[in-house]
Parts: C-alpha cells; structure tokens; sequence
C-alpha cells in the first residue's frame, strides 16, 4: 500500500484504503474514492494531481491525496 | 387538478441541473438564500403548469451531514417533504451520480430520474438500457439534453404523474448482518414514524449521523441497545458504520451497472483530457492562465476602445457615466425639476444627493456586465474550475484557498460583485478571510482617488497607480498570513478536492442569464445602499447650525444678520482657516463632526478636517473622495469631478498648498498616507452592505470592517512616521510606535504557525 501521490501518471490503481478524519473520509467516499474502486493519476501540478475517479475528474491536493491508499 | 405540486430538482454538482432548471422554469424564476446560511435558493413555476413549482436543492454527492450544502438540501427533503424528487443523473458519469440517488430513494418520497447526457453516452458507442435501470432502481427514468431542452416536457408530465401515484420504495438491500441491525433499529426506536420514512430513519441511525439522531431524540436506553447492535455489524465487517453503508451502496450499483451499461472503449483519453494535459500542464499553466486572466482584464477594464485599447466594458461605462450619471440624472433631473418649480433643496437633494450617487454606481454596470459575462464563459465552459486549482498551491501559502483568485480579480472592478463571488468558497473560514481582504484591491472607483494624489502632489507619476495595485496585493498576502496565525483564523488549511467538469462549449443561455442574474443583484445592492447613505451625507453637509440657528447653511449663510462678522471670526477660529475661506459647509453638521474626528488622523499627517470629510465621503463611494475635494477647494464653482479635471492645476495647486501646510511641509508625504488610508479602510457602504451579508453575521461584519481601517491606519502611520525620519523631522514618540508596529507585523509575518501546516486528515 502506498499513497496516491506516489502513483505514476496514468496508471490505473485500485483503492486499497482511504484514511483520514471522518467528515475528510465521508466526502472522499461520497465523490467516488471508495475502496475497491480505480484511480487513475491524470496530471500532477506542484504537488496536486488531477486524478479519474469512477467518470469523473477530479482536483485533489497533495494533502488529501496522501490519506487515499493504493 | 386543484392540488399545488412541489418538485425538488436534486443532482450532482455539474451535472446539468441549473440548465434543467432553466429549462423547466424559463423566466419565472425567485432567487434567494436557504434560511440562515449564504447557499442560493431558487424557487420557480414550470412552464406552462399552473401548480407545479420546482425548488433547485443545492449540488450534492450524497445526503451526509458533512456540507452545508448538503445539510441545507436534506433538511428541505426532510422537513418539506416535496411531492416528488426530480433526481437529475449525469449519464456519463452514471456510477458516481447513482451513488445520490440510492440515498434518495430511501427518503420515501417518490422518484423520478432525469437521465441527462444520454446523447453524449451514444456518440461514445456505449449504451445503457434505461427499461433495466428503471426496474431495478424501482423509479421511472427519463432521458432528457436539458441543453437541447429535450425530454424536458416529459419529464414534467412524468413528476406530475409520480407525485400522484405511489411512493418510490428502495429496490436495494444492505449485506446480512447490516440489515439485521436495520430491522432492530426500525423496530425500536423508528417505528411510531410514517412507513415510509423508517428507513431513512433507520439508516441514518446506523450511521450515527447526530444531525439525524438530534431530530429523533431517541431515549438513553434505546441509544445504548441499538449501539450493540452498530458494533455487531461493524466487528463482522471490520469497518466503521457510515464507510459500510457508503461501500455497500458502491458495491449495489458496480452490480447494477453491469446488467444495464455497455462500454465500448475503456482508458482511452477525451478530448477534455487532451486539454487539461495542455492547460494544466505543469509549465504551461501558469502563462496561459495570464493570458486568459489579461484578456478578462483587458477587455472589460482596461483602456477604452475609444482610446486605442480593446476593453469594451470601459467604453461602455465611460459612456453610460457621461450620458447616464451626468448629462440625464445630475443635469436632466435638475432642469425638470427646476421646470417643476420644486425648492433648491430638493433639487439639490434628488439632482446632486440620490441621482448622483445612484448615478455614479449605475455607471459601473456596464462594466460589471462585461467582466460578469466574460467569468461565466469561463465557468459554463469549464475553466474557472481549473483557475482555482492552479492557483491554489500558490494561495494557500498565505493562507487563502485557490477560490480566493477570482473574488480578488472581480474587485479590481468593483468591491461588491467581488465580496459576492466569495460564496463559491465552501470553507467557512476561507470564505470569511477572502471577504475580509478582497476589497483591499483597488477598485475603479479608487482609480480617481489615486488619480488626484498622484496628480496633484506627484505630478501625474505613474508609479503611484503602480505601487497602489502593489499595495493592494500585498496588503492581501500580509493580512493573509497575520490573520491566519490568529486564534480565528488558525487551523487547518481546507483540504482541496474539487470536481472538474468536462470542457464543453459554453451555453450562451446559462451564460447570459449568469451575467444578468450577478448584474441585477449588483444594481439591486449598490442601488439601495446608495440611496440611503447619499441622502444621510447629503443631509450632514446641507445643514447645520449657524449662529444659534439650524438649517441650510447655503440659506443661512446669505442671511447677514446670521452671520455676522463676529461670527464668522469665531468660525475661523474653530476651523483654523483665514476669515474670508470661511464657507457655509464650514458649519455644516459634517464639518462640525469632521473636525475633533481628524484628531484620529494627526498621527497619520493628514489631520485636517477636509481629508477627514473627504474620508468620510468616501465610505458613500470611493469616487467622492474627488468629488468631495472638487467641493471643498473650489469654493467658486460646485460641480465637483468634473470641473475638477478640467481646472485641475488650479485646485491640485490648492491641494498640494494645503496638503503642505497642515503637515508642516511634507505635503507628499501626507498624501501618500492619505491615500494608503483610503485605499486600505472600509470600502464603500455598498460593499460594506455586501460584506454583511456574505458574512450573514453582525460580530464578523464588524471585525472585517474593524480590521480593513486598523490596518489601514497602522500601515499610513508607519509611512508617515517613518518617512519623516528621511524627509527630515520626525516625532522621536511616533517614531518609536512606528518602530514597535512595523516590528510587530514582522515577528507576526515570520512567527512559526502554532498548529501544524499540514492538514489533519
């Protein structure tokens, strides 16, 4: 298991475990990073990533990134 | 059909839901706020339906108590109850949208799905059998291009049909040991409620969501039996309560989709991809998000096509000033009046008091439609999200979040559009923050006030203008990082995940109705605040006591018996100026309370009283600020800016004269220090107004205003200190404050943040 902002650029990974706060792990869970589900690293801009989750894009910090296990 | 129906549109973020909205309403539509909290409620009649109305709940991935948005959307569903529930599903995105709709159906109000996109599935080659879909979700489905505005009259037929037929049930079940403390929890504490309600009840209560448990107000003993039964579940499937129920709904709908959905192409780029590998590349992003940025600049504020430069929104507000604010309100409304035979004191109130004010903020309005048009292009089309994800490593240095950038550009128009567009900052603390420091930008109407400090003491120079927008951003980055060491603001910095939509070509629909929806509240805003406050300052420097007599000092003034020359003496006295600059405004209500008010500014090297009204004038408009010196130093002819411009040296002498006197020969000095003040202060009443209700609380208002004129006066303190120690004569004690607050700001500047920079995640 690692974190998601070591995953290589458009690789598709599966979520092992997202971590964080409740409210944190809730919100990441609710916009599609569940575990079992793939995560694919689109583009990275100083640390943020733009990352696929279920069908859609989305742009989530270095520090969030960090609590999605893959 | 005699009975009213309610719709609740409710759908992801980006999922097309205002464009269905709009579709659905067409004009008749009420803009508010949700009760108590700043999240934008729409209301509106369906076309064409007498009793059908539609309320839009905010964007929302799930129905958790975690968001505002989300809390506001439930607690309508749930304290309203509307006939039915128009869930809007992105079919491109079916997975992740479905997600909300499990949870939805589980509220026991019907359901009716509007399946928006579907043509867009269909050009990628995939197919989804809706007939499947519908029967297994146990709703009926639409398919709809709410862009197109197709399907739209179905889907109202299809609401109206399932608000009088059955209450949708849910179609899915949890894993065994799950709905085992289903059953015990809807058997104990949730069955005296409606049937159809139990099972979100009960749900909700496995969770542990305590907004849901605060409602219920279930007994201690009940609590303590259910939490068993919570454990039980939670041991056997080794994860917490609310992440079981979330992955079994994941888990419910990776099933459905495999009876219902047909991919064609997996992993494959789209075209929206393609262009985020370009704009926001690691290199390119930055550069192409200046251009863009100086293209919206450039053309709703920049230099006047009329002169050579390509900003229409200049041109156009230039015109509507010229035409609008002077030639028809100020000037047209006196000679009718005048025509009318109505009394100069009210003439002077309505022509050059309401209209004038009214006027001068009404000639920003085409400017503002410009600059409002051009950032919904960008929104409708897909790119303001990605501004606010470029930009946010950069922001969250000082402590403001990505969303922060466009507040801040919209205020180097205007303040009050600017505090307004810090509502897309969900994070409380964020938003309070941006709507603290955005008006520290120079807005246009500060543009004039900057023009005659660097006129009339810098001889036109152009760095004063320059080293305002400096200051500007810097008093942003400095009171960015000083504040976010306080105990208010400390903490940590709101975790960054944000979903961006798929490029498309912009709506222009969405787009225009966006620009007239900001614009309209922008002219309702500055409308109201500008009246009232006009007639309050127009009042303070109309009247007065004179001599023992109250009234109109122009009147009482002509009135030899009044003002004697003893009298006037005694006026030269108390306002420190010669006897024959003795003017009625000198005994004006304003002048009076101006006067012992400019002691605040002495330290500051302006304390005179007509800065000090100047100041005060301000807080109307920035604007007046001229205008008020075009009053107060040419005594011989009123009409303020304008004559202003045009005898310019004259009276710019007579300031530069005046500015030397009273700070005891460093005239420059002192109005550099007048014009830190008045840029950094409070802003206009109409942007304090809009502070207000972005804030939507008394205590926060208060300390953003309390905070933009303490800086303020600290930072013009410190100049001017400190720059007489060069100029030659300083105030060994102001000198020595100067030393302790300028060294205070840098110990708060580069102090360590107390709690961790990281986020607690």
């Amino acid at each position: 298991m690692m974190p998601l902002i070591l995953a290589n650029n458009g690789e598709e990974n599966i979520i092992r475990k997202v971590g964080g706060s409740a409210d944190v792990k809730k919100h990441l869970e609710d916009m599609g990073f569940v575990a079992g589900g793939t995560v694919t690293v689109l583009n990275t801009i100083n640390g943020n990533l733009i990352v696929k989750v279920k069908e859609s894009r989305v742009a989530i910090s270095r520090e969030m990134a960090g609590k999605i296990m893959i | 059909m005699d009975k009213q129906i309610r719709i609740a549109l409710a759908g992801n973020p980006n999922s097309g839901k205002t464009t269905l909205f709009n579709a659905l309403t067409g004009t008749q539509q009420f803009v508010g706020n949700w009760p108590g909290v700043t999240v934008e409620k729409k209301e509106g009649r369906v076309r064409g339906q007498k009793d059908v109305n539609v309320t839009d709940l905010p964007g929302i991935y799930s129905l958790s108590p975690y968001t505002l948005e989300e809390v506001v959307a439930r607690n309508y569903l749930i304290e309203e109850r509307p006939d039915v529930i128009l869930n809007i599903v992105d079919a491109t995105n079916l997975e992740r949208n479905l997600y909300l709709t499990t949870q939805l159906v589980e509220l026991g109000i019907p359901v009716v799905i509007a399946l928006n996109m579907m043509d867009l599935v269909k050009k990628n080659g995939d197919s989804i059998n809706v007939e499947e879909l519908s029967r297994e979700l146990g709703c009926r489905i639409v398919e709809i291009s709410a862009l197109k505005g197709d399907g739209v009259d179905e889907v109202v037929s299809a609401c109206v049909e399932a608000a009088n037929g059955t209450k949708t049930v849910p179609q899915h079940s949890f894993s065994g040991s799950v709905e085992h403390a289903l059953a015990h929890i809807e058997e104990s504490a949730v069955h005296d409620l409606p049937e159809e309600q139990q099972r979100w009840y009960a749900i909700k209560i496995f969770e542990r969501d305590d907004k849901a448990l605060a409602r219920l107000d279930l007994p201690e003993k009940t609590l303590a039996h259910i939490e068993e039964d919570i454990k039980a579940a939670e041991k056997e499937l080794d994860d917490d309560a609310e992440s079981i129920i979330t992955n079994e709904r994941y888990v419910y709908i990776a099933n459905l989709m495999k009876g219902c959905y047909k991919k064609k192409n997996k992993g494959e780029l789209t075209v929206s991809d393609k262009i985020d590998k370009i704009v926001t590349n690691r290199i390119l992003a930055l550069p192409i998000f200046a251009l863009v940025m100086f293209l919206v600049y450039a053309l709703a504020m920049g230099k006047s096509i009329s002169d050579g430069g390509i900003a229409i929104g200049t041109f156009l507000t230039d015109t509507a000033n010229d035409v609008l604010g002077d030639a028809w309100l100020k000037e047209g409304s006196r000679a009718i009046l005048e025509g009318w035979g109505v009394a100069p004191w009210l003439i002077g109130l309505i022509s050059d008091g309401i209209l004038a004010g009214v006027g001068a903020v009404l000639g920003f309005v085409p400017q503002m439609l410009v600059l409002f048009f051009m950032l919904c292009l960008l929104e409708d089309c897909g790119y303001m999200a990605r501004i606010a994800f470029i930009m946010d490593r950069i922001f969250r240095r000082f402590g403001l979040s990505g969303k922060s950038f466009i507040p801040m550009l919209v205020a180097t128009g205007c303040g009050i559009p600017g505090v307004m567009a810090s509502r897309t900052i969900e994070n409380e603390r964020d938003r309070r923050m941006t709507i603290t420091t955005t008006t520290f930008m120079p807005c246009g109407a500060k543009l004039p006030v900057i023009g005659l400090i660097a006129g009339a003491l810098f001889g036109g120079s152009t760095w004063v203008a320059t080293s305002a927008y400096f200051i500007g951003i810097a008093a942003i980055v400095v009171s960015g990082i000083m504040l976010k060491k306080t105990k208010m603001f400390a903490g940590d910095p709101a975790p960054f995940v944000m979903e961006l939509p798929a490029y498309h070509a912009p709506a222009m629909g969405n787009v225009l109705r966006g620009t007239w929806e900001r614009g309209w509240s922008f002219i309702k805003r500055a409308g109201t605040v500008i009246v009232l406050s006009s007639i309050i300052i127009w009042f303070l420097t109309s009247f007065g006591p004179v001599n023992g007599r109250f009234g109109m000092v122009d009147e009482l003034y002509e009135d030899e018996t009044v003002v004697t020359e003893e009298y006037v003496a005694s006026v030269s006295e108390r306002m420190g100026i010669p006897e024959d600059e003795v003017e009625p405004m000198d005994d004006s209500i304003l002048a009076r309370v101006a006067q012992p008010v400019s002691v605040i500014f002495k330290p500051l090297g302006f304390g005179d009283w007509k800065p000090t009204v100047a100041t005060v004038t301000g807080l109307v408009a920035k604007e007046n600020v001229v205008g008020t010196f075009g009053v107060l130093y040419a005594y011989d002819d009123q009409d303020g800016e304008e004559e202003l411009e045009e005898n310019g040296d004259q009276i710019w002498d007579k300031v530069a004269e005046d500015y030397r006197d009273f700070s005891g020969g460093h005239g420059k000095l002192a109005a550099y220090s007048f014009l830190l003040f008045n840029l950094l202060c409070a802003p206009c009443f109409a942007a304090i107004g809009a502070i207000k209700r972005e804030m939507n609380s008394r205590k926060w208002t208060w300390f953003a205003i309390g905070y933009q004129c303490g800086f303020a006066w600290v930072t013009a303190f410190i100049v001017w200190q400190l720059g007489r120690l060069f100029a030659g004569g300083a105030n060994v004690i102001g000198l020595v404050l100067a030393v302790v607050l300028l060294g205070l700001f840098i110990w708060q500047l580069f102090k360590p943040y107390k709690e961790a920079r990281t986020l607690k995640v």
